[in-house]
């Protein structure tokens, strides 16, 4: 005997209901949204060194990027004496932060006795707009400085969708036509050289292309970080041209003040700063990577405490059976201290080298260190911009 | 090649409104799963189509 559906009696919801269910529905999407729009639309606030010369737009090197979301100002500090030109490039990954943070710390205290040296705080701006999806990551983090805290975004790791949607099934990377993951058409570390016609993060990594070609740029340093159980971590990415500078920089880090590895850039792999870079202009690319126990897969809650102070018992087990690529204990982590320090003697290190192999292009530059982080911290390096020059206090 | 990368963009967040109303259209009128759980399903699903047309996430 066949079974018969039973259908159940329809129970219609009174429209009144309805309407309140759809006010309840409004008022969370409110809440959602309110915060989306925090993070969307807040900026950063830094003071600058009174070195600087000039501010550009990486629309002014192209021109299709005036008024997008991924437009960003580059810093230049020009000493007026000729000499060798670097770049010091930071938040290609917003959810990286010692690299942005680095960068705040390098401009508001650099001073430049000879040649040129470009900033560019944010350097995928629209990505640092957005949070992680589904990660649950909060969406600041904030400094302690004498005058109150700092507050900084925590982005995602490819350009907002808002800014750029949708993504391919397969993204296929110009001009190598590597295929690679689809959600990395929106990430500036796989899209370079870039091409002036193409989607917006490409367009963007042209237009730095052309900065690093227009400017001349002799060293560029793309600053990242790294998981601890990611190779790479704690290393200096060098294309084959910078490769001695950056060996030299690694040993003579690892001899004085911490260890530091350095990697050849792979040819077969497409898109990257340290491959590209060097491929298309005439620059010097190293790429510097610390550790940031955030992005380790095996961590537990993400709060902001991991993100500054990087101390979790999950990673601590896991580096105590050999599983991570650098030593790591709870009682130290891996605070932004230490990160940001590392940033900044690591780019130090590779501009006194390329001084030493290429004196023609000497860059004479001071900016905070590892042993000045390590005894003040970050926050000690900030200006108070109630207080500043009001030219020189901009808001990212 | 850009005028093509904005009008696909436009596209999607057209695309987004337009399943948004339908998503409204049905949490209001349908035949079947007439039910309150299904009213706040329907409710739910609604928000990140609201949220992307007024281009907030």
């Amino acid at each position: 005997m066949a079974a018969q559906r039973i259908e159940e009696p329809r129970k219609e919801v009174k429209l009144y209901f309805k309407i309140i269910i759809l006010l309840v529905t409004l008022v969370l999407a409110f809440l959602g949204g309110r915060e989306f729009y925090e993070l969307r639309h807040f900026k950063e606030t830094f003071v600058s060194s009174p070195g600087l010369t000039e501010v550009k737009m990486l629309s002014d090197y192209l021109p299709s990027l005036k008024g997008t979301w991924i437009d960003t100002p580059i810093f230049v500090y020009d000493s007026g004496v000729p000499g060798g030109t670097v770049l010091y490039m930071a938040n290609v990954h917003p959810y990286e932060p010692a690299a942005s943070l680095s960068a705040y710390i390098l401009m508001e205290n650099i001073k430049v006795k000879k040649g040129k040296v470009f900033v560019i705080p944010q350097g995928n701006r629209s990505a640092s707009t957005t949070g992680m999806l589904a990660n649950a990551y909060p969406k600041f983090f904030h400094i302690k400085t004498s005058f109150g805290e700092k507050k900084f975004r925590i982005g995602d790791r490819g350009t907002n969708p808002l800014d750029q949607w949708p993504d391919p099934f397969t993204y296929v990377h110009y001009p190598s036509r590597q295929n690679l993951a689809y959600q990395d058409i929106r990430n500036m570390n796989r899209t370079y050289p870039g091409r002036a016609n193409g989607t917006l993060t490409e367009r963007a990594s042209f237009a730095i292309m052309e900065l690093i070609r227009k400017e001349k740029i002799d060293l560029s340093i793309d600053v990242h970080e790294a998981s601890l159980m990611y190779p790479v971590v704690s290393t200096y990415v060098a294309h084959e041209r910078s490769f001695d500078i950056a060996m030299m920089a690694a040993m003579t880090l690892t001899a004085t003040s911490f260890d530091m590895k350095c990697e050849s850039s792979p040819k077969s792999l497409r898109g990257l700063s340290h491959r590209e870079w060097g491929d298309f202009s005439d620059t010097l690319p190293v790429l510097m990577e610390t550790p940031e126990p955030f992005i380790d897969r095996v961590v537990g809650p993400m709060t902001e405490e991991l993100f500054t102070e990087g101390k979790d018992e999950f990673l601590a087990v896991a580096a105590k059976h050999g599983l991570t690529y650098v030593p790591y204990t709870l009682d130290f982590g891996s605070p932004l201290w230490y990160r940001c320090g590392r940033h900044l003697s690591g780019a130090l290190e590779v501009i006194n080298q390329m001084n030493q192999f290429m004196p023609e292009k000497e860059v004479i530059v001071e900016w905070p260190t590892y042993d000045q982080l390590k005894e003040h911290d970050c926050g000690f390096f900030f200006h108070d911009p109630a207080k500043a020059d009001q030219k020189l206090v901009f808001k990212i | 090649m850009i005028m093509l990368e904005q009008i696909i963009h436009v596209f999607y967040f057209v695309l987004a409104g337009f399943i948004g109303l339908l998503i409204l259209r049905s949490f209001f009128k349908r035949t079947s799963r007439t039910g309150i759980i299904y009213d706040i399903v329907y409710a739910y699903c609604f928000i990140p189509f609201l949220l992307r047309i007024l281009g907030i996430k």
